[in-house]
């Protein structure tokens, strides 16, 4: 599977790179982020815990930043062990671009799962990616915005008006896309919401 | 932890549990009702189901806590002392079942269909077991079992 | 016959605690101070077990031990073994690499055992399982059988090119002749697909170690428990078996699936004696779809030669079979004589020869599942038989017709070692036709083809080996073990039987079959026999049920037994009613003097047996319980014809199965309801395999077909009413003169309905299509015809 998205966000295309590399404002974006950790300049560590019905989870992710090209773009590749549940790994191209006082901020993800994951979740995680996906944007935007005391986050296409799918393509199954590590996080997570769910 | 209450085959009854407790935990392993059973961890079996409230429910999709008041009846409650429900005859006069894994599930959605419709066709009887899985029979003989049982049911 | 006899539509016995919920199924028992065990599993298909680190789960609330695959190294507890040695063409004995109940330095697919974490409840067990941290390096997988043969990545580093065994059987001389003389050639390549058995129970155990006395005890899902204290005990874990209890009473059905011994009963009753305490494991579904042994996965070429009436003359057969990631129990079993011994099926082809390539590969061990070869070679030969007929332009029913085994002809010696006892395969082949209204379909296609639909009829025969087996046979060809069966009858004092019967039940009714034979050859009501089975600690001794086996060896068994019994018997009463005892008759339950009046009854004569008052104690001894161990002559050969209708919509590539009928030659028929029932299964899992099961594997060795969200299973509303019945010849290689049935429905069904589908899309150009049928796989024949 692959995923790609785009989301615009009101504020400067510099002030939308320095959040994403502030761990503090993603450990707030990141839904179930317990901790984030910055390991070298272009390492980070995370540990994202879900626990929906009777399962518990805790995703650790390491990622590697690569290909840096502040403030446009950068690849970002990873791994996220989710113990019993399985892992996630892949990587995303992350691009930022103005759009007069906005950002769009676009990504492409491939990655894969496996174990358990990949067994009851492959259909699920689709889903739960896009809504976590959803989630960290409509989290992260309201950080960035607040704090540049801008206007909120909007979506780029208002005529889907489901904002958890917005700009995300998803082709069907079994392929998994996944992990940057802002994406990989919120994926490793959804991917542990995915079997919880279940 | 928090107490759960309700009546299950008839009588009340009220425990501690943890709250992610299922249903059909609750049942086989604090109440010991294991003729409810569980084939399957996504819902989609059937053996677990049981009726909450007079309807057909699959309690592995359900947390104990949210019975909370309700009537539960199971496989072991349907039977007046040696006389089997006519459902339950029906199922053992017509070969019904074989390992007899699926079959608690089964009657249990059986007596919930006729319930809802007292005369249903061979097509309804396969339709309305969507939600059962039963790898022994072939369902031939539980459709069988169905509708024979139904006739019974409507006296 | 009475009510009860044998012959008689029985109720079942079994029934009345299973409808009202009081089955035994393992995870129905619980111990005093029980335990729960979660078992972590890899993710990945093939890695490298680096660092395995519980340090933390085991501080976790509730934990009270986790072991790993080191932990049983260290002890020496033995490999999982395998029951069947098969040689290569060359000689040499196949590839036998270990198979540690848990992984030590490698795993080999997703779902290999990694550790157990053992706790005072599930969900501790479960928690704490989470925080487990391995360290894997995660290597190439072999995944398909061709990549696994090209031996770039290797399952197991002593097994060069992954390859388990290269087996042959027939006259590869002889064979190549025929095809020298052939007026003409068919040729086919198929795929027989990989199925998951899904018994609706999953797997289960219980073990407990009692420290004051050493014996261990466990409660497991299976179909063959002195099997598996054999296997257990001797092999992995070093028990004798005087000290180890294997117990399976209530089973939720097996398939196949619950004969194999599994790495979590080794695990669990290895355990338990670590931590003094029971423990019990229960498999989620989500384990069973990655560690219950799968069934089929086969990759097959065939040529048939033909004379130019079309007459076989020759069957040529060259098979790749998957057999996963360890050996399984009996996994080297069926892709050999479970399937080459059978390529002759109902035909008079004279010569024949099969090579098989056993693969290892990164995926679920693969071990027999209902039918277990033979489906795969019926399924081979009826795609063949079916495309010669086209090919040749003569009728599908024809071709079967010139070619078929006459009923003069037995017994029948085929060119690839069976020889056929007795049968009449014509006659089932009429039949069936009959049944299904074979004549009237063109009026019923035309019916179709004015709604728009495509309609077709597909045929198949088949022929199975089954009554598994006689011992020499199996020795010779390979079977570590003995496949006799063996019962005991205990007459009560007062005249009731307990059976005790080595043969397993889990689902099959013997306690119902069994207890009819007891009571028509013991002339004794129904009601006084009851049948034990599934307690290595109260049963003498058994092989357990597997391959249709249970009637067709198990029952000769109560047969010899219930006849010892009557001899003994006859003896007691000789003596009371002075008289020889060449002159005591036996009939219905009553000893009598022939050509008097003077006669004892059954309950009499058992009594006499026990109160030895005025016994002949000098000449017998009191009591009366008998033993008795039978082997098979030969085995049965059930066969039949399945013929299967199908409807089509062309726009949406949706298969219906309208009709389906079976005709089976099962011999005997003890209980005609449970018979019926036996079929109907079969034939439902074998349309199953045809139109809606497969198991899919990514490139990286993730089963994707992994929950029922994915794995199609047959549900009420894709199934039809089901027309079955049997024409029996009675068996001849037992004195029962039964066949046995519990695996001609998956075996029959899956070529008739395939047959089917390709008679009804033939005239839009589709030649062939592969298992499962499904609505996407047709709709894409259909364009791209
Ligand atoms: S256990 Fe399978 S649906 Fe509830
Ligand atoms: S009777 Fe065995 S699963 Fe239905």
């Amino acid at each position: 599977m692959e995923m790609t998205g785009e989301y615009r966000i009101e504020a400067s295309r510099q002030k939308v790179w320095d959040a994403l590399n502030d761990p503090e404002i993603l450990k707030q974006s990141i839904p179930g982020c317990e901790e984030i950790e910055r390991i070298s300049d272009t390492e980070l560590a995370a540990k994202v815990v879900a626990k929906v019905g009777p399962v518990k989870a805790k995703f650790s992710g390491q990622v590697t930043i690569s290909d840096l090209d502040p403030p446009n773009s950068y690849r970002i590749s990873g791994e996220g062990k989710g113990g019993a549940a399985g892992f996630a790994k892949g990587g995303a191209n992350i691009s930022l671009k103005s759009d007069g006082e906005a950002t769009i901020l676009s990504y492409e993800v491939d990655a894969t799962v496996g174990g358990k994951l990949a067994q009851l979740g492959a259909r699920l995680i689709d889903g739960t990616a896009k809504k976590m996906a959803g989630d960290f944007f409509k989290n992260f935007a309201e950080v960035v915005t607040e704090d540049a005391d801008l206007y909120s986050a909007e979506k780029l296409n208002e005529v889907d008006t489901n904002e958890i799918n917005h700009g995300i393509n998803t082709s069907t199954r079994s392929k998994i896309s996944i992990s940057s590590w802002i994406i990989g996080l919120i994926l490793a997570a959804a991917v542990i919401l995915a079997i919880i769910v279940y | 932890m928090p107490t759960v209450s309700m009546t299950v085959n008839g009588e009340n009854v009220s425990s501690e549990v943890e709250p992610r407790t299922l249903l059909v935990q609750y049942l086989r392993e604090n109440l010991g009702l294991t003729g409810t059973h569980v084939g399957c961890d996504t819902s989609q079996c059937g053996a677990c189901v049981v009726h909450v409230n007079g309807k057909s429910a699959k309690s592995c999709t359900m947390l104990a806590v949210q019975a909370e008041g309700s009537e539960v009846s199971t496989i072991e409650g349907l039977a007046d002392g040696d006389t089997l429900h006519p459902m339950q005859e029906a199922f053992r006069e017509n070969h019904g079942l074989q390992c007899g894994f699926c079959t608690p599930g089964m009657v249990m959605s059986a007596i919930d269909l006729v319930q809802t419709n007292s005369n249903p066709s061979e097509q309804d009887v396969r339709e309305w077991l969507e939600g059962n899985l039963c790898r022994c029979t072939g369902y031939h003989n539980i459709v069988k079992s169905i509708l024979a049982g139904a006739k019974t049911m409507q006296g | 016959m009475t009510e009860t006899n044998i012959g008689a539509p029985v109720k079942r016995v079994e029934d009345k605690r299973f409808l009202t919920g009081r089955g035994r199924y393992t995870d129905d028992l619980n111990q005093p101070n029980q335990l729960y065990a979660s078992i972590l599993r890899s993710p990945h298909a093939h890695a490298n077990l680096k660092k395995v680190d519980v340090s933390q789960a085991k501080a976790a609330p509730g934990v009270i031990d986790i072991f790993t695959g080191s932990d049983m190294a260290a002890d020496e507890v033995g490999s999982l073994p395998c029951g069947w040695q098969i040689h290569s063409k060359d000689g040499s004995p196949m590839n036998e690499p270990g198979h540690p109940p848990m992984a030590v330095s490698k795993v080999r697919h997703v779902g290999d055992q990694v550790a157990i974490v053992i706790a005072e409840t599930k969900s501790q067990a479960r928690d704490a399982m989470e925080q487990i941290a391995v360290d894997y390096e995660v290597l190439p997988a072999a995944v398909n059988m061709d990549e696994a043969l090209s031996g770039k990545a290797l399952v197991h580093d002593d097994v060069p090119n992954n390859m388990c065994f290269d087996w042959e059987i027939g006259d590869k001389e002889a064979t190549e002749n025929s095809f020298s003389d052939a007026h003409k050639v068919v040729s086919i390549e198929l795929i027989n697909n990989r199925l998951i058995p899904n018994a609706m129970e999953p797997r289960a155990a219980v073990a407990q170690f009692d420290p004051s006395s050493g014996n261990y005890t466990l409660h497991t899902t299976t179909q063959n428990p002195h099997v598996i204290r054999l296997l257990m005990g001797a092999f992995v874990l070093q028990i004798p078996e005087h000290k180890l209890r294997i117990i399976s009473h209530d089973v939720g059905g097996g398939f196949g699936s619950k004969i194999f011994h599994y790495a979590e009963e080794a695990i669990l009753t290895w355990a338990s004696a670590k931590v003094s305490q029971p423990i019990k494991w229960t498999a989620e579904r989500s384990e069973s779809f990655v560690t219950d042994a799968h069934g089929r996965d086969h990759e097959t070429k065939a040529d048939l030669a033909l004379d130019k009436d079309g007459k076989f003359l020759g069957l040529r057969v060259s098979t790749k079979a998957n057999i996963g990631a360890y050996l399984s129990t009996f996994g080297s079993s069926v892709p050999t004589y479970l399937y080459g011994t059978l390529l002759a099926g109902v035909y008079k082809t004279p010569a024949i020869y099969c090579e098989v390539k056993t693969v290892f590969t990164n995926t679920v061990p693969v071990d027999a599942y209902r039918g277990a070869g033979r489906p795969e070679c019926t399924y081979l030969l009826e795609r063949l038989v079916d495309k010669a007929a086209k090919e040749t332009g003569i009728d599908p029913v024809e071709i079967r017709r010139i070619n078929m085994i006459q009923p003069d002809q037995f017994p029948y010696q085929t060119p690839v070692a069976l020889q056929y006892d007795v049968g009449d395969y014509p006659k089932a082949f009429e039949t069936a036709l009959k049944a299904s209204d074979y004549e009237g379909f063109s009026s019923r296609r035309e019916k179709s083809e004015g709604n728009g639909k495509k309609r077709g009829i597909g045929i198949s025969t088949y022929i199975e080996a089954c009554g598994i087996a006689p011992s020499a046979v199996a020795g010779a060809l390979g079977a570590r073990a003995g496949l006799y069966e063996s019962a005991q009858v205990r007459v009560h004092p007062t005249g009731s039987v307990t059976l005790y019967t080595g043969t397993h039940n889990h689902g099959q009714g013997h306690e119902t079959t069994f207890a009819q034979i007891v009571s028509d050859t013991l002339g004794i009501a129904f009601d006084q026999v009851e049948v034990s089975h599934g307690d290595t600690g109260e049963v003498q001794f058994g092989m357990g049920t597997y391959g249709s086996r249970s009637l067709a060896v198990g029952g000769p068994a109560v047969l010899k037994a219930c006849n010892k019994i009557i001899d003994k018997a006859k003896k007691i009463a000789a003596h009371i009613l002075e008289a020889s005892e060449a002159d005591i008759d036996f009939k219905d339950g009553v000893f009598s003097v022939s050509g008097t009046d003077r006669e004892l009854a059954f309950g009499e004569v058992s009594l006499a047996a026990y109160v030895p008052h005025n016994y002949p104690i000098e000449e017998l001894e009191p009591g009366l319980d008998e033993n008795a161990f039978y082997d098979p002559l030969n085995f049965s050969f059930p066969a039949g014809c399945h013929i299967c209708e199908v409807e089509i919509d062309p726009e949406t590539g949706e298969v219906e199965v309208t009709d389906f009928t079976a005709v089976d030659d099962i011999g005997r028929v003890i209980n005609p309801m449970i018979v019926e029932g036996q079929v109907q299964g079969g034939v439902a899992q074998g349309i199953g395999q045809a139109l809606m099961e497969g198991c899919v594997y990514d490139k990286e060795g993730q089963l994707l077909t992994g929950s029922y969200m994915d794995y199609t299973m047959p549900r009420a509303d894709n199934l039809p009413n089901l027309n079955v019945s049997t024409e029996s010849v009675l068996g001849a290689s037992n004195p029962l003169e039964v066949k046995g049935v519990g695996e001609v429905g998956s075996i029959g069904a899956p070529p008739a309905v395939i047959n089917a589908i390709l008679d009804a899309l033939s005239s839009l150009g589709v030649e062939d299509i592969s298992m499962p049928a499904s609505p996407s796989k047709v709709w894409q024949a259909i364009h791209n015809a």
